[in-house]
């Protein structure tokens, strides 16, 4: 990596305030904090970088209707779609270039808002052979959970215990929309969508934004005495055809390989602290524990089962509540992001681990996770 | 002091489509329309895509062989839906699933039905990874997918 | 910018009404044409960075996952960017960083749009917020119009005068674009062709206003270590900026539109231009409406402010001028707004590495190349030249 990027500062906004406002003033409320919270005036930014999603807002050219609520009048700020990560990539890519010392990276999205998940996920499938059979996140999920239970044996219960971790982690996040003491009998009981996910096993639409500030190494060392620097980043896309997929290991185990590659991490399971983890359906996280190499294939159920990844286990995964407890389905990628630099600033309050020196962000996009990034950070 | 209120305010966008299939989906369409279902086959790599594509992901030929592949083959995965929403091609229950058609290198995705649907445990005894499925094919068949009503079990 | 980029190989689609090809066939046509005229393999391609009108102008969502397959995506990073019609040059920008950030020596840039399928106003309708000026905006004609009639008023021009000038410009381009054969229009026009035309919004006319057209365009942007290795002229990044309004279109002046001035300012400085009427030697502006190009003259320092009539009337700015501009019959003759401010960048690096074939100004080095997007909301600009 020629320069480095560090993350200053983190500001979020809570599903409550995101309920009541409008997406443009929410992007300035947050936006503001953040300039606030480190002592900068709008003008002091270089450039923005931010992630939304036309069809998610109804309002087409999404970035147009809070261009200047970010603070970019006149500034050089773009846009990315579909994945909050992709605001945090692209403005890491501006600040590596030198050519900007400071870059606010910005996502938001009110679930609340939209015709439903299903009808704007089946929006993704092509007209011709795809949408017709009504292929979209959650029969998708649902297809791939199938393959993953039928080959490994991964079982119902194993991927319940992802909700009632991550849901029941989400009661020490002020910040997440869904959270409660769940058991793995609530899971299984619940109604179900598409066999074999049921509704618990599924994340609920949240409205959510977050803002976070990244800077030049140079600029870093003057603002903080804790920068948190990026160490790798990886993403890769998968093939369009659902059909021409190998959904049990498709793009990110590719991701993952060119992340840890640049961070320098050989034993995935050994030097990452925590994990923010994409999981907008249960069984995800479990396959996702695979392909990011915290345990063998076909080994997720038995990863969790052994309590690995709670969080009195080696590798906590999602203190937040992940996607599960808090889904703004764009600005989750930049999110799990913001906790990641958290766990490492200590910021993170009551869902704080401890000893955390390297932490892993992914997000995901697409159906099934046709798209996927990952995002190691340090101290 | 009275809290204040933010309201909702609700719309609606509506928009007209009109998608142009290119000659491959076209040729496609009209062999499904007789009963046909054909995949193109990579030079390079040698494998079978279906439906029948201009080119292959993998490699980024265009000099595909066009070749029948069979109307049977087997389940990779399927699910039952039963959840509503806006857009969706059918109302819940129905089965959605990826089949392994005979020759084919990649799955395609469609309906199974021709199965009693009134109850998961019931569903489950009747639909497997890996069942062998035969099309049923429509009998006003119009040039698209829809052309297969579905995939039953053989 | 410490790191350098350059453009080594270009690819379009023929624009115009292509139900000849589904979207995503659409797309691999661009794309296979780039990688042959860069000579490489579609393995090379180690990102890509892709971007269009909103997904509701062809109804597929997140279109970067429906084009994958189709920009030899499968198994690389992808970055998807989105900023109206300004986009074209957002991807080129996205691009760009991915080779100057260090992380990559060659990027695949693509862009397009297939507006048959859809329809096109009534999805820009829907950029506008739904609070406040949805209702009001019609569309991207009624935008332009209001900012002409602003523009024909702020100096005092007779309007007769500066309706002759927007005129002027669309003859210019129409002839131009005979001479690309990629063009989506390709017919001649007479003055009084245009300033007889039907009224769309007034003051625009028919002939004032781009199509709206199928088409792809397709960019390779490499390092300077892949560039060099190239053994012909490449088109080197000499400079970029971007620079936006506010979302509502009355809070600012369209006219000496600050958007426009800051985001050249910025790229002339970096390219080490101070003088933009003499050191550059084409431009392709961002022009849907003849009206606005004149405006973009100004703000580009080609001319004082107020003063772009002349320009016209001298011909400066026409084929044979000193400044030629859209030599490719820019976005007037075509249009497929997704691949648009791409497409100005590509043919900006055909100019100076003297591969434009019978559109080719004699001699070009340095190049602007300028995309436009939102209820005139954004502006971006790229220098490019053949030599560092």
């Amino acid at each position: 990596m020629t320069n480095r990027v560090a993350i200053v500062a983190v500001e979020q906004l809570g599903p409550e305030e995101c309920a009541n406002d409008n997406v443009r003033d929410l992007t300035f409320r947050v936006s503001k904090n953040l300039l606030n919270q480190v002592g900068l005036k709008r003008e002091d930014v270089g450039t923005i970088v931010s992630s939304s999603s036309d069809f998610w807002q109804g309002i087409s050219c999404s970035n147009s209707v809070y261009y200047d609520a970010l603070g970019a009048y006149l500034k050089n700020s773009s846009k990315t779609e579909e994945d909050g990560a992709f605001a945090f990539i692209y403005g890491a890519m501006r600040i590596m270039s030198g050519h900007y010392d400071t870059c606010i990276v910005h996502a938001i999205t009110k679930g609340s808002e939209i015709p439903g998940l299903s009808t704007l996920t089946n929006l993704y499938a092509d007209p011709f052979f795809q949408r017709p059979i009504g292929l979209d996140d959650v029969s998708t999920a649902a297809l791939q959970a199938m393959l993953y239970m039928n080959k490994y044996k991964i079982t119902e219960e194993q991927a319940a215990k992802v909700v009632v971790k991550n849901l029941g982690n989400a009661l020490d996040n002020p910040y997440a929309h869904k959270k409660g003491k769940f058991s793995v009998e609530d899971v299984l009981k619940s109604r179900t969508m598409a066999y074999p996910i049921k509704e618990l096993d599924c994340a609920t639409y949240s409205d959510g934004t977050c803002a976070l500030l990244l800077t030049s190494e140079e600029k870093a060392k003057k603002m903080t005495k804790n920068p948190v620097w990026l160490r790798g980043m990886g993403w890769c896309v998968d093939h369009q055809f659902f059909g021409d997929r190998d959904l049990l290991d498709g793009a990110l185990r590719k991701a993952a390989r060119m992340a840890y590659a640049t961070a320098g991490i050989k034993s995935p399971s050994k030097e990452i602290n925590v994990a923010e983890i994409c999981e907008p359906y249960s069984f995800q996280e479990l396959l996702y524990y695979e392909q990011l190499g915290f345990c063998g294939e076909g080994e997720g159920g038995k990863f969790i089962d052994k309590g690995n990844t709670t969080m009195k286990g080696k590798l906590p995964v999602n203190p937040s509540g992940g996607v599960l407890a808090h889904n703004p389905y764009v600005a989750r990628g930049l999110l799990r992001i913001a906790e990641a630099a958290l766990q490492l600033m200590g910021k993170a309050e009551k869902h704080q681990v401890d000893g955390v020196k390297t932490a892993l962000a992914h997000s995901t996009h697409g159906l099934a996770g046709q798209h996927h990034s990952v995002v190691i950070l340090g101290k | 002091m009275a809290k204040e209120e933010a309201r909702i305010m609700e719309g609606k966008v509506s928009l007209p489509y009109r998608w142009a299939l290119g000659p491959v989906f076209s040729r496609f369409f009209d062999e499904i329309k007789n009963k046909k279902i054909m995949g193109t086959k990579c030079p390079k790599c040698r494998r079978v895509l279906v439906p029948a594509r201009k080119f292959c992901p993998r490699c980024f030929e265009d000099n595909l062989e066009w070749v029948q592949v069979s109307d049977k083959g087997k389940i990779r995965t399927w699910s039952m839906i039963t959840f509503e929403f806006s857009g969706q091609p059918k109302p819940p229950p129905y089965i959605c699933a990826l089949v392994d058609l005979d020759g084919a290198d990649t799955s395609l995705s469609h309906f199974i039905d021709g199965v009693d649907m009134t109850d998961l445990e019931k569903v489950r005894d009747q639909v497997h990874i890996g069942m062998r499925v035969e099309a049923k094919w429509s009998d006003n068949r119009q040039g698209n997918i829809m052309d297969i009503a579905y995939f039953k079990p053989m | 910018m410490a790191r350098r980029a350059a453009i080594i190989g270009v690819g379009q689609t023929k624009h115009g009404r292509r139900e000849d090809v589904n979207y995503v066939e659409l797309i691999y046509e661009a794309v296979k044409a780039a990688i042959a005229d860069a000579g490489i393999s579609p393995d090379d391609i180690e990102a890509v960075a892709q971007g269009s009108m909103p997904s509701p102008m062809e109804g597929v969502n997140a279109n970067h996952l429906y084009w994958a397959d189709a920009m030899t995506a499968f198994g690389k990073p992808l970055l998807r960017t989105a900023t109206c019609g300004s986009v074209g040059m957002s991807i080129a920008h996205l691009a760009t960083y991915h080779i100057t950030s260090g992380m990559f020596d060659m990027v695949l840039a693509v862009g397009a749009q297939k507006m048959f399928e859809g329809d096109p106003q009534g999805t820009m309708a829907t950029v506008a917020d739904p609070w406040f000026q949805r209702w009001f905006i019609a569309g991207a004609p009624g935008v332009f119009s209001m900012q002409a009639h602003q523009y024909m008023y702020r100096y005092n021009l007779p309007e007769e005068r500066v309706r002759e000038a927007a005129a002027r410009i669309s003859v210019n381009h129409h002839d131009n674009a005979m001479d690309n054969p990629y063009a989506h229009l390709r017919f001649k026009v007479t003055m009084e062709d245009v300033m007889k035309s039907r009224i769309i919004a007034y003051p625009t006319r028919l002939m004032d206003v781009c199509p709206s057209s199928d088409g792809a365009c397709a960019v390779i942007f490499a390092s300077e270590e892949k560039a060099k290795k190239m053994g012909r002229k490449v088109a080197w990044v000499k400079g970029m900026n971007y620079a936006g309004d506010e979302h509502f279109f009355g809070d600012s002046d369209k006219v000496v539109w600050e958007a426009a001035i800051v985001a050249a300012k910025k790229a002339y400085q970096q390219a080490g231009i101070t003088n933009p009427r003499k050191e550059l030697d084409v431009a392709e502006v961002y022009n849907p409406f003849t009206y606005q190009e004149l405006i973009f003259y100004e703000c580009f320092g080609f001319c004082d402010f107020g003063k772009a009539c002349e320009l016209v009337e001298d011909g400066v700015v026409l084929r044979g001028g000193e400044l030629p501009c859209d030599p490719s019959g820019g976005v007037l003759c075509t249009n497929p707004i997704g691949a648009t401010g791409l497409l100005r960048v590509a043919e900006a690096a055909l100019q100076v590495t003297g591969r434009a074939g019978d559109r080719q100004i004699a001699g070009a080095k340095t190049a602007l190349a300028h995309a436009m997007g939102g209820a005139c909301q954004f502006n971006g600009i790229m220098i490019v030249g053949s030599e560092l």
